[in-house]
């Protein structure tokens, strides 16, 4: 009897003891194992969708990228008065090597570039019929992220020599495990630039006209035309700007507010960033837009800009008063980001056309300037100037994340008054770089640093 | 492997011994040397064998006594054991005299109990007594200052918020640093479900008054058996139980109040006009700007500030506005008792407090019921279950605007309402009143709560196979549903940023069980072994699910359901499984009474290692020697126990991730939000694989020495430890060019190395019983390799080899230019020679970052003394913490001599005004930035003595409550946190904002302060 019961207990207790082991493989349910979660050309679709959405994040275009241009060109137009302390030292121009938002833009561009790489490197599995159109979006998305990391963290491309100078790494293998291969080097900025015009003209020819909100031909010429303005190639840019134009596929809005605070495209969206209900990303109007307009009113704009348009130009009128004056263009939330607006696209080809002299590509920068001030109610020139231009340029793409690239390209110098001081930068100054954030030389010794920041 | 060869060992065991002669019958009864009362429920044992019985109600006691065993042994907690000759009588008669003695006391120490003179590892114990009807929430805070090397901190004053625990510092950089917590066997539920950092605390769902004793298993002989959770420490809650005999009504209940430990002093209007003023004209603005400004803040009426002579001139203390008196009320009510079959422990509590601050409360009402039924002499069962509802109105965190203590940033001639719109003083007629959002506006048009279900509960078995062996099943489970709402009205838009009102929801449930099955081994073999054997295994599985959803867009601030929102936004679900299958053993033998050794193993399997790495093996050996046993010292009479005892061993700590391992993709981007764009379903990779994942890893050597005198009237216990942990589970920083920014690995090594401290005195004379209780424990903690990685957190907090876990890294502020009024760093670049460049920069880009302090204590340690005379009872608990800093990290705004318009702390008026000035204050400069970096200028040490808690009661005479037919009639006071002393300059000096994670320690942002608390309440016995 004894035997009998220490028996039964014996065996009860060793299937206790056997029947949990299984019990340790937890899969998750949020979350896909890497292994299953691209194996058909839907799920490399869901991918490319992601970047799009990794792109569009508020460290990246969903406002930062084009905050911070504003912020760190600024001359006494508008004042930071937030208390985050990041965009703080960025308007200040007196960035430290551990600002969380050279970190942050450093980190989520290069993560939208890895998504992307895993998009181009399971193009197999894709549909035929989609292919070419994944294949250009991806691309085109890669050299997004590259053109604006060379131009946040390097030289710009006409300071000095850009053959030699460090740019950023050009990243186009997906992470599958960190291995050497993972500690890059800084690529020169004529690499970088190189390989942005690479991606944009092979997306160009891969990617069709129209293609809903998505990136298409045009997008991608568009990019190029920024690309070429940078380094000064200004036949190249007014091309690019002109192709555009010529598909005709986008007009100017009737009149200049209803190019912004849309829920979908206006009809001079080339691209825009997509807010919806559900799903929204803008912190152009979480920093320009007043504390009663869903903002933080941490950008309030000067006396200074507002007295620089003319009076009958509706552009001047485009602000608000909450409290302090805020602009206009971020009033609403959930409303989509214009990234390229057809407008610049005018703007470059003038400015193209108006520095090669010549016979103009598509019209004189005459016409294209005054298409614009006509749309603003603007008195109309009879003749335009380079400074008349870029300050057409600037009225039109004011909070647009335009201001220090202009200036870099320009070669202009910001001068600044605080108070009783009288501050200024050159445009080649390094305190207008981004330093490379210090977790990144820190974690990767191939990494160098800026000068200024060492 | 080993489990087998375990278990066969205990079945050989089991099976070689069993017979059985002839008995015979002992009877007597127990009583009580105090009052000659009947002792029920006392253990009577033979010794030298299992064989026993307790007390029935009455005190007697019929026992059957094996041929040749010839001593009884007498056991009751809280009494001093008795070992008798049972010689030829059958009736045997005893009393019980009241111990003074903790060495007697029995220690749980998982999966079993050890007679404390036994121990061979380090066990603190802390018996409900001393902190039964505390007016704090949970046993955390209860037990703050109680017990040596567990340090407690409480990180703000918001009531029901998380409180940190560290068990001899902090073994890991970025896995758990909280100790395992195990009530009544089963591992209970406490990371909070939520995900923002100002989580409840899951602790305070359990009522302490219910805890019968609280067991610290610190060193790595004790925390092993718990394998690979017990790296941070365990802590062991074991609730009260029945006694068979009289069943005795327990009625608890006081109320009180309570009011902030500190306040700050800003400038007055008068102050800050003129601050704000001259910073203005230092720094070229026109003054003229700033009386606008004025004048804005001042509702539009200029009076407000500028002529104190007018009937509206305004100074508004907004600190004020959102502190309040606080107010705690508790009803507790226990039943116990039982026959010698049954016995139970009934119990219900009600406990509401309402929090310092404005909109913060907390509500409690639970009941308990643990009931133990003998099914024959060798089958015991048992159920514990334990209900708790609990209601929390939460505050923001720190971070937000809308936190009261942010309120301090405005301007003082803002009045509190604005005369314009009959309103809190934030904004008219769509433009910015005050500066920033005020947090008042929260009070009527806001609400923020968490209601949360706990239940507890678990079932027991227990054979007793012979009498040597049992077999013990439990299977326990620890429920929790949460619901927390948060809704935001119209008014509240400034800082919500929705213009027309947000509702948001989460429910979250877990579901945790566990089921521990193990075998004890216990005999005496030739009267000098004495082997106790414990084996079995245990399994857990928890799940974690939660949805939650917001609404916007609602028709009027009437509506305050997601149902009614125009747009239903961000819906969101969460799961996460772990398990843990678990084996483990234990073996204690003590031969001839002093030689003591221990031996410990337990196995851990857990679904959040990688595949490569399931299983870990954790043992630990202990060895002790009670020298007061030896020939040499029996007959010393001054020291009545000497010990000393040594222990290594190998603990875990799994606190990752769930799927830290795995490779994964996820359909949400890293803000947390849907990965999709526009409607359109989306996916990224989330996170690179790490198979090789496995458990930190903690080698702990401890060394002790416990010493009684004068019959254990002073007892001391002394211990040094160190701990090294190896693996660190680390989010190590890869180059963020790969797509991602960090890999969870294990690298890198840590130490903590401490003394701990105790002395216990027993100073009574006469009728005067006076007890006095001190710790006291260091701790030094060092990074010794992160493989040349530097993880930041905080303001300027650290993780770097070769400093402490935390550390205060940044440039040193070197005071105030007499010449200029600039702010100066020192350089601390080091010079070619090797020395520090001590010369200063008013660059802060120039002032190499160093480290400049310490978060961690360098001592903690408590001091508790308890009198009783005559019926009187009086006590006090003096606690402290030595030797860390603080940060300020709103000091750039608030300490800021006049930077921006943030109302500044009064010492801002010492500012350097003219050329000469000797001060700590630079010169004011309106946006100038002088010397608002974060620096050593913020930082303070944070040293601090607090008289956490004392009490006086007084129980009336015996001959007045049986008159009033009642056991027992006590009244008593109690004070928290009456005096605190520090030199601190902050709210309080136990402080770590909620906001801030990862390796941030240390700060202060905002942080409202403890609360001091006085309570008056009555305690009745039935």
């Amino acid at each position: 009897m004894k035997i009998n019961n220490k028996l039964i207990f014996a065996v009860a207790f060793s299937l206790i003891l056997t029947s949990c082991a299984d019990k340790l493989d937890v899969k998750p349910v949020d979350d896909v194992d890497a292994i299953s979660a691209v194996k058909t050309s839907s799920d490399v679709e869901a991918l490319l969708t992601g970047a799009y959405d990794s792109m569009t994040d508020a460290d990246v275009l969903g406002g930062n990228l084009q905050r911070d241009a504003e912020l760190i060109g600024d001359n006494g137009d508008i004042e930071w008065q937030g208390t985050f302390v990041a965009p703080g030292e960025i308007f200040e121009k007196t960035l430290l090597k551990t600002n969380g938002q050279a970190q942050a833009t450093w980190l989520d561009s290069y993560r939208t570039i890895n998504i992307v790489n895993n998009v181009l490197a399971n193009l197999t599995v894709v549909d035929a019929a989609k292919k070419a159109r994944f294949e250009g979006e991806a691309k085109l998305i890669r050299a997004w992220m590259h053109f604006e990391l060379v131009r946040v963290f390097a030289k710009t491309y006409q300071d000095g020599t850009p053959a030699s100078n460090p740019g950023v790494p050009i990243v186009t293998v997906p992470t599958a495990k960190i291995t050497d291969a993972n500690f890059v080097s800084r690529n020169t900025v004529a690499e970088v630039y190189q390989a942005v015009i690479a991606d944009l003209t092979s997306a160009e020819t891969l990617l069709p006209a129209k293609n809903s909100f998505f990136a298409n031909k045009s997008t991608a010429a568009a990019l190029l035309s920024r690309v070429y303005l940078m380094q000064a190639n200004y036949d190249a840019a007014r091309q690019a700007a002109n192709r555009v134009i010529t598909t005709g596929n986008y007009t100017l809005t009737e009149t200049f507010d209803l190019a912004f605070n849309n829920p979908t495209n206006s009809t001079e969206d080339i691209f825009a960033a997509q807010g919806t209900d559900q799903d929204y990303v803008n912190s152009l109007n979480t920093f320009f837009g007043s504390t009663a307009y869903s903002g933080r009113g941490d950008i309030i704009i000067n006396d200074q800009h507002l007295n620089s348009y003319d009076v009958s130009d509706e552009r001047s009128n485009f602000f608000y008063q909450s409290g302090d004056i805020y602009t206009a263009k971020w009033m609403r939330l959930v409303a989509n980001i214009p990234l390229i607006r057809l407008a610049e696209m005018y703007l470059t080809r003038a400015e193209g056309n108006f520095r090669l002299g010549g016979t103009p590509v598509g019209t004189t920068a005459l016409a294209d300037i005054n298409r614009l001030r006509n749309r603003a109610g603007a008195k109309l020139y009879t003749s335009v100037d380079l400074p008349t231009i870029l300050k057409e340029r600037r009225f039109e793409l004011a909070f647009e994340g335009h201001r220090i690239h202009d200036i870099k390209r320009n070669k202009q110098t910001i001068i600044k008054k605080s108070g009783s001081t009288s501050l200024s930068w050159a445009f080649n100054s390094p305190k207008l770089i981004f330093p490379i954030p210090l977790r990144e030389t820190d974690v990767n010794k191939n990494l160098t640093q800026n000068e200024g920041y060492q | 492997m080993n489990k087998h060869l375990l278990f066969s060992l205990l079945l050989f065991f089991s099976c070689s011994l069993s017979i059985i002669a002839q008995d015979r019958r002992i009877t007597g009864k127990v009583v009580s040397a105090g009052d000659g009362s009947p002792l029920p429920g006392v253990s009577v044992q033979i010794k030298g064998t299992i064989k026993g019985t307790s007390t029935d109600a009455t005190g007697n006691y019929a026992v059957s006594v094996p041929a040749g065993k010839s001593i009884l042994e007498i056991r009751s907690v809280g009494f001093n054991p008795q070992s008798l000759q049972i010689g030829s009588q059958s009736i045997i008669n005893i009393t019980l005299v009241e111990s003074e003695n903790s060495l007697d006391e029995v220690v749980v120490v998982g999966y079993g109990t050890q007679k404390k003179s036994n121990l061979t590892g380090n066990v603190a114990q802390i018996s409900s007594k001393s902190i039964e009807n505390l007016p704090v929430l949970s046993t955390e805070q209860a037990i703050q200052g109680r017990a040596a090397g567990v340090f407690v901190e409480s990180g703000n004053g918001k009531v029901g918020q998380g409180i940190k625990m560290r068990i001899r510092g902090a073994s890991s950089v970025s896995a758990g640093n909280e100790p395992l917590y195990v009530i009544d066997g089963i591992p209970m539920t406490t990371s909070a479900a939520g995900s923002a950092p100002n989580t409840p605390n899951p602790m305070a769902d359990i009522n302490f008054n219910d805890v019968e004793s609280i067991e610290i298993l610190k060193d790595a002989s004790a925390a092993a058996i718990y394998g690979a959770r017990g790296s941070n420490g365990v802590v062991l809650l074991t609730t009260k139980r029945g006694k068979s005999g009289k069943t005795s009504i327990n009625l608890n209940y006081f109320s009180g109040i309570s009011e902030a430990t500190g306040h700050r002093q800003f400038l007055n209007t008068a102050q800050y006009t003129e601050l704000f003023t001259e910073a203005r004209v230092n720094s070229g603005f026109s003054v003229a700007g700033g009386e606008n400004r004025f004048t804005r803040y001042a509702v539009g009426e200029k009076a407000r500030w500028s002529d104190p002579t007018s009937a509206k001139y305004t100074n508004t203390n907004w600190e004020d506005q959102v502190f309040r008196k606080g107010s705690i009320n508790q009803l507790d009510l226990n039943i116990s008792g039982g026959t010698d079959k049954t016995k139970f422990y009934a119990s219900g509590s009600y406990s509401k407090q309402d929090g310092i601050l404005i909109k913060n409360s907390f509500e409690r009402i639970s009941s308990r019921l643990n009931l133990d039924h003998k099914v024959s002499d060798k089958v015991t069962i048992g159920i514990n279950a334990s209900v708790a509802r609990t209601f929390n109105t939460r505050l923001s965190n720190d971070n937000a605007f809308s936190t009261p203590l942010q309120i301090i940033a405005l301007a003082p001639m803002a009045p509190v309402i604005d005369p314009r719109s009959g309103d809190y003083s934030n904004t008219y007629n769509g433009a910015d009143v005050t500066q920033y959002y005020n947090p008042l506006v929260n009070i009527d048009n806001s609400s923020n709560t968490t209601e949360t279900y706990r239940t507890l509960g678990n079932v027991y078995g227990q054979w007793n196979i012979i009498p040597a062996l049992s077999f013990r099943t439990e299977y326990g489970f620890d429920m929790s549903f949460r619901n927390d709402d948060q809704y935001f009205g119209k008014k509240t838009v400034r800082n919500s940023t929705q213009p027309n009102g947000e509702v948001y929801k989460n429910n979250a449930n877990i579901f945790n069980y566990n089921t521990n099955n193990f075998l004890t081994f216990n005999k005496i073999f030739d009267q000098k072994h004495d082997l106790n054997v414990i084996a079995g295994m245990s399994y857990q599985q928890s799940k974690r699910t939660s949805v939650d959803a917001t609404g916007r867009n609602l028709p009027s601030d009437a509506y305050k359901t997601i149902a009614s929102g125009a747009t239903k936004a961000e819906a969101n679900s969460f799961e996460r499984t772990f398990t843990f299958l678990s084996y483990f053993s234990r073996l204690n033998y003590k031969f001839d009474n002093k030689y003591l050794l221990g031996l410990s193993g337990r196995v851990d399997g857990s679904s959040r290692f990688g595949a490569n790495n399931r299983y870990g093996f954790f043992p630990a050996a202990s060895v002790g020697w009670i020298l007061s046993e030896e020939s040499f010292l029996k007959n010393v009479r001054q020291v009545s126990f000497l010990k000393v005892r040594a222990s290594y061993g190998f603990t875990g700590n799994a606190e990752i991730n769930n799927f830290g391992s795995l490779g994964l993709y996820s359909a949400q981007n890293a803000d947390g939000n849907s990965a999709g764009y526009a409607g359109i379903p989306g996916q990224r990779p989330s996170q690179l694989e790490n198979p090789d994942l496995k458990w930190e890893k903690t080698a702990q050597t401890d060394i002790g020495l416990e010493v009684g005198f004068f019959n254990n009237r002073i007892s001391a216990e002394v211990d040094y430890y160190t701990k090294h942990t190896t693996d660190l589970l680390l989010n190590v920083n890869i180059p963020g060019t790969s797509g991602f920014g960090q890999l969870l690995k294990n690298v890198g090594e840590l130490e903590n190395r401490g003394w701990e401290f105790v002395l216990r005195t027993d100073n009574s004379f006469g009728d005067l019983k006076w007890r006095t209780s001190f710790n006291a424990a260091t701790n030094a903690n060092k990074i010794l390799n992160l493989q040349g990685q530097v993880i930041t957190g905080g303001f300027l907090n650290r993780a770097v080899e070769g400093q402490p876990l935390g550390v205060f890294v940044g440039p040193e502020y070197a005071g105030v230019d007499p010449a200029n009024g600039d702010a100066l760093y020192y350089k601390n670049t080091t010079k070619a020679d090797g020395s520090m460049d001590k010369t200063t920069t008013n660059d802060v880009n120039l002032a190499e970052n160093t480290p400049i302090g310490n978060p961690n204590p360098k001592w903690i340690g408590g001091i508790t003394n308890d009198f009783n005379y005559k019926g009187i009872d009086f006590s006090f608990t003096f606690q402290g913490v030595y030797g860390n800093d603080v940060y300020n990290g709103a000091g750039k705004f608030m300490s800021a001599n006049g930077d921006f318009y943030d109302n500044q702390t009064l010492d801002q008026l010492n500012r350097w005004k003219k050329a000469g000035d000797i001060t700590n204050v630079p010169q004011a400069r309106y946006v100038g930035g002088n010397g608002t970096a974060e620096s050593s200028r913020y930082l303070e040490k944070a040293s601090y003595t607090r008289l956490k808690t004392v009490s006086i009661g007084y129980l009336l005479p015996k001959s007045i409550t049986d008159r009033l037919k009642l056991t027992k009639v006590r009244i008593y006071a109690t004070a928290n946190n009456l005096l605190t002393f520090t030199k601190y300059t902050g709210w309080d000096p136990e402080v770590n904002t909620d906001y801030l994670t990862g390796v941030a320690a240390g700060n202060d942002f905002y942080s409202a302060p403890q609360p001091k608390t006085i309570t008056v309440g009555l305690n009745l016995g039935f």
